[in-house]
């Protein structure tokens, strides 16, 4: 019941993101780059609440964001579900009570995201690689994600932490071996 | 443990205030300096205003000040007239939203006469940096399908990719993916304009045959070769030329009539 009601409020928070998206950044933009807190929101659950769910909740996220904007289905929900396997990857590896930590994860799914998204696109729909211009862009998204990471981190490790209490049992035992 | 606590609530706070910071500063436009004036005389203001009530006292005309009653009780009626004036005007504003919304649609229609239209509105945008889609709120219903071509008041918007009964997916002409077969108005030199990622509201032209001569602020039509795209549709205008040491090379930036950012209202072509 509690794991269905944590899914419920995953979609709830999946919900406010997209209109944030669509609505609100298009105008509160640092030099018209939005910010992309869907990585964000599949990392945090890949990290907190494991594997299966990570990428679950990325390839849901990702079908369902190709199915409303994207010309094709499908990049979308693999490179989000690369982001969930990696999160959880992460979670094996590093500790997720520093800030640092999460800001850095932050930025490396950020990147890497957002590089596998422009590349497949562009074979698939052969567009000029503008590398430089895309690099740029890049690096202004990164850093409006790690701002909001910053705000909200006192928020995300309260719902990471119980994300965790709720999907992992063995949670300190992972901790330390 | 409370000091923790306190530098990370500081923390955040600091963080909110760059962030504001960097999303005024980088969309402020420099030609305006109206910022920089009102705070000038916010500033000036008072210093002027005491120096002004200074001369008045010392050339005997600060009478006006003597009838202090009256003019808080005529303060209070222009206050009352004021707040009436603000909501009449509020109501102005929107149905003059309304008129404008509708005159859009109107001119749209008589502008394209000649082809078979329907309109719609823009109900969702991209929300990659890096791509430019658009949602529009007519579909198969209304008679929509794919390649169908999609214009707004000042020129071309894009081609129809994907449709369901309600929406249509459009794909803008600023989309890297998209490429539009262009001549110019004057010289009639065609060249192929591509979407960058660049910006909001420009398009790189390419394959410029070596002959032409690219003039800046020259129109750009849509030449009617590829099959999607009707001839003579308004598409930007020339904003820089880009000669390399190889001819063929050559390419130019074209503004987009259209401003994808403020697009509202649309109409397809369905012949």
């Amino acid at each position: 019941m509690k794991k269905t009601l944590s899914i419920l409020l995953i979609f709830l928070v999946f919900l406010i993101i997209y209109f944030l998206q669509v609505n609100f950044f298009t105008w509160f933009n640092i030099a018209g780059v939005k910010p992309n807190l869907f990585v964000i929101l599949v990392l945090i659950v890949g990290l907190f609440a494991g594997r299966n769910l990570g990428i679950s909740t990325g390839v849901v996220i990702g079908l369902l964001l190709d199915l409303f904007i994207s010309k094709k289905v499908g990049i979308t929900a693999i490179a989000l579900g690369i982001i969930g396997f990696i999160g959880a990857l992460l979670d094996k590896n590093f500790s997720k009570d520093s800030k640092i930590t999460i800001i850095l994860m932050v930025f490396l799914t950020t990147i890497i995201y957002e590089v596998l998204n422009y590349f497949i696109n562009a074979v698939i729909f052969s567009y000029t690689l503008e590398i430089a211009t895309f690099a740029i862009k890049l690096l202004i998204e990164v850093v409006f994600n790690i701002l909001i990471t910053i705000i909200f981190y006192p928020l995300i490790q309260k719902a990471g932490f119980a994300l965790e209490e709720r999907f992992k049992e063995t949670r300190i035992l992972t901790r330390y071996f | 443990m409370y000091k923790n606590k306190k530098s990370g609530a500081i923390g955040i706070v600091v963080t909110v205030i760059i962030l504001i910071l960097l999303v005024v500063l980088s969309n402020i436009n420099i030609d305006k300096l109206s910022v920089v004036e009102n705070i000038f005389s916010t500033i000036v203001m008072p210093f002027q205003n005491g120096f002004t009530m200074l001369k008045n006292k010392i050339s005997g005309n600060d009478t006006f000040f003597t009838d202090l009653d009256n003019l808080k009780t005529e303060n209070e009626e222009l206050k009352q007239k004021n707040s009436e004036l603000e909501q009449s005007l509020r109501e102005l504003e929107i149905i003059k939203a309304e008129n404008t919304t509708l005159k859009e649609q109107m001119n749209l229609k008589e502008k394209y006469g000649e082809y078979n239209t329907v309109s719609g509105y823009v109900i969702n945008r991209d929300i990659s940096n890096y791509t430019g889609m658009v949602v529009i709120n007519v579909g198969s219903d209304d008679g929509v399908q794919p390649n169908m071509t999609v214009i707004a008041d000042k020129g071309l918007v894009g081609n129809v990719v994907s449709v369901t009964s309600n929406t249509a997916k459009v794909q803008t002409i600023v989309d890297p993916a998209s490429s539009v077969s262009c001549i110019i108005n004057t010289s009639k030199d065609a060249f192929i304009t591509k979407g960058s990622i660049d910006s909001g509201r420009e398009i790189r032209a390419t394959y410029i045959p070596t002959d032409a001569v690219l003039v800046q602020d020259t129109s750009v039509e849509t030449s009617g070769l590829g099959g999607i795209y009707p001839k003579g549709i308004h598409v930007g205008t020339i904003k820089e030329v880009v000669n390399t040491q190889n001819p063929t090379d050559k390419y130019a930036t074209i503004e987009t009539a259209v401003d994808f950012s403020k697009l509202d209202t649309v109409l397809v072509i369905l012949n």
